[in-house]
């Protein structure tokens, strides 16, 4: 047996760990770029996703309807398909999102009045089924598919749930700026709106009502019964509707079928040259991208501080700012910290970052480049006019966000711009070509007669 | 530690008697170590990320308990000794050996993130014989020759997460890592002092030189060192002088520690490697301290009262350069900081009783910190090749140690 030589003290462990500066390019022959691409891959194993479970066709339809209808909303004037429509890549295309009460879809969406943004920018719902540990930009929502499920409803959270996505779809209907409304609100039609009226701790209650406006819809209690031919009428509850709606979620918004994917299943044709000098950036160790967004989802397992631009009204305690993950109890350590999103498809949902401040993903890697001077320099001219006084470019809050900046992002990348193209590049290669038109996906009308494309 | 960074607490008890011209002593030590609290893991459950294709769920068999484990353990420790004078030749000669059963080590929890139980359990025995030989104006020589060994295991559960492409979820599975860490030290260590005027200043110097063998080295997740074996020597050199001026006691010295050392990983197969191993780490420390002193009498009560002030200061700096001979990579580090520790005493001699304080604060420590409740990519485990990129998200945690010191001495008729 061989041995190899390489110097330590256990002395110096710590110190060790932490000084990760001093990596060489490998001195050994040069290989061919797919050979050192796959080499790179193999680190960080990312892996082909394959074909996604079939989900039960009545299971589906239900859970489209859903997903399309106001009906679950407190004033009846939004669904969850108006910040993730498919025809918008289930997104908004918005930075912050128009919650209730707003007007119009897509980037042209625009606030009512007396309202306010939504704190944060709608992630897109692309392969939200597959099944990520956290989710939320906060990873508020987390578990394993076994459960049990870390939620903000604590031991209410209804037994039953089958994966961490429907845990996940239970909360928008309880979220007061996005479907349920403020206290006093009333509906479309100027009746009361008797889901705000509820405690904003009240979860049971909220979901409860909605279950009742559900049921009271004849055709939602034949596409329930039909999608749980097991479950009594009188014991459907709204874990079966948030069931129904990560069905749909899952069957019809899984997108994973990619130039990149099928590089991954050994069709080495499949990405360009620039776009594989874009992956051993990506996967290498100039642009560490892969440290947050390695795995069979890239991303999605991993909060960082990325020195992002503060925007918006913000959320809890520190409003005007967002916290991100440090705003949750016992997570003071992730402060301005945000889950790495997964980056298939990324190309298709622009703006980027939690709070969109970046309109395209070549401002996302310039100010990943070189996050400190990124954060002082950034231009708020680039967001849409309604956004721009809510920029907090204050030096207090710039020196906040960079006194817990993500280590692999306080110093400098030094990337090119030819670089930067190539990750671009490389980024583009993730898109599923059926993801680019969803449309089809939207119903000609859902079972509570509400408008669905509004 | 500040931060909620650790602690520890020890009582020890011990004995001295001389008998003629030979004389002996024994101490036993309990001690308890807290770890370093990671935060909570109330929200979510630490785990690592596995991502590899791992299709069983299954608790592996070895893994008998997936619960954190309790933040405090303790140590026992025992001491003996015993010497002689010869004074017509003015030689001592004495012994002793100490042993210690560990299931506590300071920091070792930290050395494995993102681990739901770190169970240690081990023991140490540090053997020395020394020699020291006065001369006539207060010259002497002290000579002392250390055998140490210090072996413990760490049982170290974590609680994979991978992906199963059948359901396109992330599932958990627990994974228990048998760590080993056995080294050996032989160390000789000579030192001489003696007047240097007859102005009270005195002048002495130091000589240290260890060679540390280590068999196995735990395999850490924070490191690309797998279960290595290595050595090292380790060298100090130093000189220091004093004043005595009345009651008052001044002294410095100043010591440079180098450390040389090295490890070698063995490849699970065969391998061809380019060229010869070339990798070295070296430390390159300074150590300086000085204090003062002062002895008054108080009154009736007490013979003396004595108060000590010092400060340590403490330079660290090490360059490594690592070289893979099988994938011809290189990496190079280096590092350096300075550690300062102001301590402080206060020693108080009643006729039939002494009692002592000492207090000490280090800063320029760092502890590291990792989210407990995070994925942790752990390409250690993943990557192919020798050298692989830090997936870890870690941060070192600037922190200070505070020691208090009390201890009480009274004769035993």
């Amino acid at each position: 047996m061989m041995t190899r030589s390489v110097g330590t003290a256990y002395l110096g462990l710590l110190v060790l760990a932490s000084g990760c500066d001093g990596w060489k390019t490998p001195s050994g022959p040069p290989a061919s770029i797919d050979a050192e691409l796959r080499q790179s891959l193999g680190g960080w194993s990312v892996v082909p996703i394959g074909a996604t479970p079939v989900q039960a066709a009545a299971l589906v339809d239900l859970g489209q309807a859903l997903m399309f209808d106001k009906v679950l909303s407190g004033n009846r004037d939004i669904a969850c398909a108006t910040c993730h429509n498919p025809v918008t890549h289930a997104a908004d295309g918005l930075a912050l999102s128009v919650g209730t009460g707003g007007s119009g879809l897509g980037p042209s969406r625009t606030l009512g009045p007396g309202r306010q943004f939504v704190p944060r920018n709608a992630p897109t719902l692309l392969n939200a089924g597959l099944g990520a540990f956290y989710l939320f930009l906060d990873g508020r929502v987390s578990g394993f598919r076994s459960g049990p499920f870390q939620t903000p409803a604590g031991v209410v959270l209804p037994s039953g749930l089958p994966t961490l996505l429907a845990a996940q779809a239970m909360f928008p209907v309880t979220n007061r700026e996005e479907m349920r409304g403020a206290p006093g609100d009333r509906d479309r039609f100027g009746n009361p709106n008797e889901l705000a009226e509820l405690g904003d701790s009240d979860f049971v209650s909220v979901w409860q009502a909605v279950m009742r406006r559900l049921l009271a819809i004849p055709e939602y209690v034949s596409k329930f019964n039909a999608a749980f031919p097991q479950t009594p009428t009188s014991q459907l509850g709204f874990q079966h509707a948030a069931t129904a709606i990560a069905a749909f979620e899952t069957q019809a918004l899984t997108k994973t079928d990619s130039p990149f994917d099928r590089y991954l299943q050994h069709d080495d044709a499949a990405l360009t040259a620039e776009q594989k000098r874009g992956a051993l950036l990506f996967f290498g160790d100039k642009a560490r991208c892969a440290s947050c967004h390695g795995g069979p989802l890239l991303g999605g397992g991993d909060f960082a501080n990325a020195g992002v631009p503060q925007l918006g009204p913000g959320t809890g305690r520190d409003a005007p700012l967002d916290l991100g993950r440090g705003e949750l109890f016992n997570q003071s350590g992730y402060r301005f910290a945000f889950r790495a999103t997964p980056l298939r498809n990324v190309e298709l949902t622009a703006p980027y970052m939690h709070d969109g401040a970046f309109p395209t993903l070549e401002a996302v890697l310039h100010h990943y480049n070189d996050v400190p001077r990124a954060l002082r320099e950034y231009d708020a001219s680039q967001l849409p006019p309604a956004l721009q006084p809510m920029y907090h470019g204050d030096e207090a809050t710039i020196s906040a966000v960079l006194a817990n900046v993500d280590g692999r992002l306080s110093r400098p990348l030094g990337l090119s711009d030819v670089e930067i193209r190539e990750l671009v590049a490389f980024l583009q290669s993730l898109t599923d070509p059926s993801a680019r038109d969803l449309s089809s996906l939207v119903p000609a009308r859902v079972p509570s007669g509400l408008p669905v494309q509004e | 530690m500040s931060h909620d960074a650790g602690a520890g607490r020890t009582l020890p008890l011990g004995v001295f008697s001389a008998a003629g011209s030979w004389y002996g002593g024994l101490a036993l030590a309990l001690q308890q170590v807290d770890a370093s609290h990671l935060g909570s893991s109330s929200v979510n459950t630490p785990v690592a990320f596995d991502t590899g294709f791992r299709l069983t769920g299954q608790l592996a068999p070895s893994v008998q308990d997936l619960s954190p484990g309790p933040r405090s353990h303790g140590n026992a420790l025992a001491f003996v000794m015993i010497g002689t004078t010869l004074p017509a030749s003015g030689l001592s000669v004495g012994g002793s050996v100490r042993w210690a059963k560990l299931r506590a080590v300071d920091g070792v929890d930290l050395l494995y993130p993102g681990s739901t139980r770190v169970d240690q359990s081990g023991a140490t025995v540090d053997a020395r014989l020394g020699l020291l030989k006065e001369w006539a104006g207060d010259q002497s020589l002290e000579a002392v020759v250390l055998h140490e060994r210090f072996r413990m295991t760490h049982d170290v559960t974590f609680l994979d997460a991978f992906w199963d492409p059948g359901t396109q979820q992330f599932l958990q599975s627990p994974r228990l890592v048998h760590d080993h860490d056995f080294t050996k030290r032989w160390g000789l260590q000579l030192k001489y002092e003696r007047p240097l005027t007859a102005s009270g200043w005195r002048i002495g110097w130091l000589a240290t030189a260890n060679r540390i063998s280590q068999p196995d080295t735990p395999n850490l997740d924070l490191l690309n060192i797998p279960q290595d074996p290595g050595h090292a020597a380790a060298y100090e050199l130093g000189v220091g002088v004093s004043r005595t001026y009345g009651p008052s006691l001044f002294g410095m010295d100043v010591v440079y520690q180098p450390i040389w050392s090295t490890a070698w990983a063995e490849a699970g197969t065969p391998a061809a490697t380019l060229g010869s191993d070339t990798s070295r780490f070296h430390f390159s420390n300074v150590l300086f301290r000085m204090g003062v002193s002062r002895e008054v009498t108080l009154g009736p009560l007490t013979r003396t009262a004595a108060l000590q002030l010092g400060l340590v200061v403490r330079s660290v700096h090490y360059d490594l350069a690592q070289r893979d001979d099988v994938d011809a990579t290189t990496r190079h580090l280096e590092e350096s900081w300075l550690e300062w520790t102001p301590t402080w005493g206060l020693s108080l001699r009643f006729p039939e009783l002494e009692l002592r304080y000492r207090g000490l604060v280090t800063h320029g420590t760092d502890r590291l910190v990792t989210p407990s409740n995070q994925f942790v990519t752990n390409p250690a485990d993943l990557r192919p090749g020798f050298f692989p990129s830090p997936g870890l998200s870690m941060t070192l945690d600037g922190v200070h140690v505070v020691t208090h010191q009390v201890s009480v001495s009274f004769p035993l008729r």
